[in-house]
């Protein structure tokens, strides 16, 4: 139990660490949003010919960005976090005036719909193969996919995202160039929904399913054929096990241990792809928020978003260290060194 | 072990024999050469006896263990003839078993445990998981089998409750040893083939260990081939002691009779080699020279390099094995065994000197 | 306790506990101390074999590497001619004897030579790194020829052939010597071989601790020798003169000249060793009980030691006064130092109820069958 205490507090504790750092992050950049939004405003008020108040720009400010300077730092802290834990209030988008969270709340489906499907995906594909890659070591289908997954690995996603687009949306016209559903029809439970849905989706998953692949299926070969080497499996195969639960209990299950954790992050780093990958494909998701609150610096939301990501890769990596205790046996015990 | 004498003595009727071996070779086609690891090994091996096999590392005795299974592993070639004798029924050509009867005939009949048993659990298998699945494997029956592994654990000092939830990595060495030599007798079978069970343990443990084998030898009458290079290990523990050197076996013979006197001079160079605690001090001595090379085994006597009574003929014919003093049961392969006791004098114990 | 003339390294009333407490437990209180090594004082003198016996997790490596100030005790001290080497550690250029001349002094030889070899090093490119470190004037000819001698003295021949080799080139036993020659080059006044044959054929282990006597003779340098092994503890320090020390979680239980030890064992515990340690003589071999004269084969958690004379939990001849009060060193019959009540005549442990022991049926059962 010790152990599923000590990472629950550590998840918390990073999160605690990464939301004080927005707050310090907002307040103390030079350029930041404050001198930012007084700057704009002093701007436009020479644009359109008065002369600016100051006085007045600054309560315009406060009042925008929910920062007082008058404010003890402490206090002012203490809100923020307040807000955020108790309220989920991020503030309000400095654009758009919405509130970040909802922004947020409704581009997040959207982007988890495409990231772990295409996780998902790619994660299987890649397992089968380096499982198959590994039990015909050697052969030439062995060293053929070798050759394939290492230049699949090494292409850029964003790279074979455009190829894509460029091909089967506008070349051949199989997939829609953007969006994330028929214009025509209404989000609900409807068929033709959900394969518009899929449709508008399939190019956003296979792009990240191109993400890193090939160098999972290396990983698992490598697995595998170590777990085949091992004296255990010889053991068990003296015991006359049969070869399917040596291939399953055996191979399988210790092959794919070491891979879990690099999947729960794997999570976290696609969310970071989606910057770009939902810019290509012009589907408003979390990703394409994002674009667009850099390119607008749009600091509270920028603030959201890094909150929102920092608490995905940390669940993440929770959920994998939780889980993987259940999974592996030998994770939850502190093994003591000999000495 | 004072029942060893009583072995020789009976050996007047053809003994009961449970394993043939016969002009076994294992070989390995290596960028340096053809190497044979295991050479023309011919060995019979009694129904109900622990016989130790004892030998240098690299002196071919895991592959000569791994060949009683059929179990060389690739791209090793094993040739010759291995014959099973069961209690009852027909003789079992093992070398030409099919995929399912080989697999039945191993852990069945002949089970293995080897100096691994840090490394035989799946690390992510609970103990018990292990034990149910070799049972169902075999499709005897789940709680006889189960109540049978209980038994045996008890029987090892082991709590059958304990180890069955554990996990491997939560069992120390002795007691992940143990649970495999359980675990290799789960199905009952009539042989055990154990290759170094007791290297890397506490010499506790390696002493408790051998000790269990004996015992459970006599309650259930299994046959034991103990593979070591730790002489004194088997000293208390085997019935007979087959010594390797270079890949083949250079001498046979009771226990009791191959300690007092052997009769090769490997054997004795070995004897006066091995740290004891009855040896005086300064009788302690190393073999002269290296172990040979499998690829380039000397020709003749393989042992002709090391030995003071090497002479042209031990170069130009290869010993086969001779009685020693009209025993039948006592085997060298030496052509100058009679000589071996004079030029390589050792003792055992403090007091005396053969 | 174990004291000597004129010692190069004495260690007084030495302690090693290992902390494995994690953060959270700490915050609840949990303390989780490994007890390796209690109370220990030991000298070792000029040119002296001392050989540490005793399963795995007894201490004796942790005492080993105390003794070569690789370790530092949680209490007690440990000095080098006189000089506490972990003040000499802080103290910097102050202490009598710097620290850099006590760390060469002290050297360790490992079980496994294959793994403290640098894999990309040859022989002669690892044997060079020490004697640049000690006499960095010393010419590149002048220490190949150095390196060659050497080889040539570990019975490499030809040295020209090792020298140039790889490790993964080199079998177990030729890794070891390697490794000794190494610790040499060094001119340490003590050497730590901690199960440096163990991994050795038996076959093989007798030339090796010939080799280290030989060495011990030329370069006047003490070994302090931990082994598993009864037979070669025996050899190793029984063939120069040397002591044994047999350790039990933590504590030192016996300790006295090898002969002594082997032939006349006085504690329970260094019997169990002496029965475990198998004979090669079939006539004696014969009268041995084949039952462990211990009540357990298992070692107890040094996390949470027995109270009392550690050993009581698993000693034949325990009785209550066992499980309540510690012994201490002291002298039997014999030349050797015993941590034993029964060594004492007077002491209360002989009117005392044989213990009982508290542990579980089937371990107890099975004992009983002896």
């Amino acid at each position: 139990m010790n152990y599923y205490l000590r990472r629950l507090w550590q998840a918390v504790f990073t999160l605690v660490v990464v939301i004080a750092l927005t707050f310090v992050l907002y307040r103390m950049m030079p350029g930041g949003p404050i001198e930012q939004m007084e700057q704009r405003m002093i701007d436009e008020a020479i644009g359109s010919g008065q002369d600016p108040d100051l006085q007045y720009i600054r309560r315009m400010v406060e009042i925008r960005t929910g920062i007082d300077p008058n404010k003890p730092m402490y206090i002012e802290f203490y809100e923020y976090m307040r807000d955020i834990i108790l309220y989920q209030d991020f503030g309000e988008s400095i654009n758009s005036g919405d509130p970040v969270f909802d922004i947020l709340f409704y581009a997040m489906p959207w982007s988890i719909f495409v990231s772990v499907y295409g996780l998902l995906i790619g994660f299987t594909a890649n397992i089968v193969l380096g499982a198959v890659m590994a039990y015909y070591e050697g052969s030439r289908f062995d060293s053929g996919s070798t050759i394939v997954a290492v230049v699949l690995n090494s292409i850029p996603y964003y790279v074979g995202a455009v190829i894509m687009l460029a091909f089967l949306s506008f070349q051949w016209e199989l997939f829609p160039t953007g969006g994330r559903y028929w214009a025509g029809t209404e989000p609900g439970f409807s068929i033709e929904f959900a394969l518009g849905v899929l449709h508008h989706g399939a190019l956003p998953i296979m792009s990240t399913i191109l993400i890193g692949f090939g160098g999972t299926a290396l990983s698992m070969r490598g697995n595998c054929i170590r777990v085949m080497g091992s004296n255990y499996l010889r053991v068990a195969r003296l015991r006359g096990l049969s070869d399917s639960r040596i291939a399953t209990r055996y191979v399988g299950r210790n092959a794919i241990l070491p891979l879990y954790t690099g999947f729960m992050i794997g999570l976290a780093g696609i969310f970071g792809s989606s910057i770009i990958m939902e810019q290509i494909f012009t589907y408003p998701g979390v990703g394409w928020y994002t674009f667009d609150a850099l390119n607008q610096r749009d600091y509270p939301l920028l603030m959201g978003i890094l909150i929102f990501f920092s608490t995905v890769t940390v669940i993440g990596v929770l959920i994998a260290d939780l889980t993987y205790g259940l999974i592996d046996p030998r994770a939850s015990s502190n093994d003591r060194e000999g000495f | 072990m004072s029942d060893s004498s009583l072995h020789s003595a009976g050996s007047v009727s053809k003994p009961d024999t449970i394993f043939e071996v016969e002009n076994v070779s294992v070989s390995f086609d290596m960028n340096r050469g053809h190497s044979r690891v295991v050479d023309d090994v011919s060995v019979e091996i009694e129904r109900d006896e622990i016989i130790g096999v004892v030998g240098e590392s690299g002196s071919g005795k895991s592959m000569f263990a791994a060949a009683l299974l059929d179990a060389v592993v690739e791209p090793g070639l094993l040739s010759g003839e291995i014959t099973y004798y069961p209690e009852d029924g027909e003789p079992i050509d093992v070398l030409s078993l099919d995929d399912d009867e080989l697999r039945r005939f191993r852990w069945e009949e002949v089970a293995m445990v080897d100096q691994g048993a840090m490394d035989s659990f799946n690390p992510t298998m609970s103990i018990e998981e292990h034990f149910r699945e070799t049972i169902l494997a075999h499709e005897a029956n789940l709680e006889e089998g189960m109540d049978h592994a209980r038994e045996l654990l008890a029987e090892l000092y082991l709590d059958p409750d304990r180890v069955f939830e554990a996990y491997p990595h939560e069992l120390s060495g002795g007691m992940q040893q143990r649970t495999l030599i359980a675990l290799s007798m789960v199905l009952k079978p009539n042989v055990i083939v154990m290759d170094e069970p007791t290297a890397a343990l506490d010499l506790l443990m390696q002493r408790s260990i051998t000790s269990l084998i004996s015992q459970l030898r006599d309650k259930y009458g299994i046959t034991v081939i103990f593979i070591t290079h730790d002489l004194p290990l088997v000293a208390g523990l085997a019935d007979r002691l087959g010594v390797m050197y270079a890949f083949d076996f250079v001498e046979f013979g009771p226990t009791y009779d191959v300690l007092k006197d052997a009769a090769h001079p490997y054997t004795r160079a070995l004897l006066k080699a091995v740290p004891n605690t009855l040896t005086p001090l300064e009788d302690m001595r190393p073999i002269d020279g290296d172990s040979p090379d499998p690829v380039d085994v000397p020709r003749g006597c393989s042992y002709h390099p090391r030995c003071p009574l090497a002479t042209q003929e031990c170069i130009d014919s290869d010993p086969s094995f001779y009685e020693v003093h009209g025993d039948r049961e006592r085997l060298s392969a030496c052509h100058h065994w009679e000589d071996a006791a004079e030029a390589i004098p050792y003792s055992l114990s403090t007091e005396e000197r053969v | 306790m174990a004291r000597s003339a004129d010692p190069v390294v004495e260690l007084d009333n030495v302690q090693v506990h290992f902390n494995d407490t994690g953060f959270i437990d700490k915050l609840r209180g949990d303390e989780t101390i490994v007890h390796a090594v209690e109370d220990v004082s030991l000298d070792i003198a000029e040119n002296e074999a001392i050989a540490l016996v005793g399963e795995s997790g007894c201490g004796k490596t942790t005492l080993g590497k105390v003794a070569v100030g690789l370790q530092r005790p949680t209490g007690g001290t440990i000095r080098y001619r006189g000089q506490d080497i972990w003040e000499a550690k802080e103290n910097g250029r102050n202490s009598e004897i710097p620290y850099s001349k006590i760390r060469q002094s002290l050297q360790i030889v490992h079980q496994d030579p294959g793994s403290s070899l640098n894999p990309n090093r040859t022989v002669l490119t690892s044997l060079e790194v020490p004697l640049k470190m000690t006499q960095s004037e010393m010419g590149a000819d002048a220490r190949e020829q150095r390196i060659y001698q050497l080889l040539e003295y570990l019975g490499m021949k030809p040295p020209q052939d090792y020298a140039h080799r790889y490790p993964h080139q080199l079998s177990g036993g030729e890794q070891q010597r390697v490794a000794l020659g190494r610790a040499l080059l060094m001119s340490p006044d003590v050497i730590l071989a901690d199960e440096a044959v163990s991994a050795l054929d038996v076959s093989l282990r007798v030339e090796m601790m010939d080799l280290m006597h030989d060495l011990q003779e030329v370069f006047n340098t003490s070994f302090v020798f931990i082994s598993h092994d009864f037979a070669n503890a025996r050899y190793f320090a029984g063939k120069v003169g040397g002591k044994i020390g047999v350790m039990y979680l933590g504590e030192l239980v016996e300790f006295g000249p090898a002969e002594e030890v082997i032939r006349n064992p006085q504690h329970p515990y260094t019997k169990v060793l002496s029965w475990a340690t198998p004979t090669l003589d079939p006539d004696l071999a014969a009268e041995e009980s084949m039952d462990p004269p211990v009540r357990k084969i298992d070692i107890p958690d040094p996390v949470n030691p027995p109270s009392g004379c550690r050993f009581h939990t698993r000693c034949p001849d325990a009785r209550e006064a066992c499980a309540r009060e510690s012994p201490s060193l002291q002298r039997g019959e014999t030349d050797s130092l015993v941590s034993c009540f029964r060594m004492d005549d007077q002491h209360e442990y002989w009117n005392s109820d044989p213990f009982e022991g508290d542990d579980d049926p089937t371990e107890r059962e099975h004992a009983g069958e002896q």
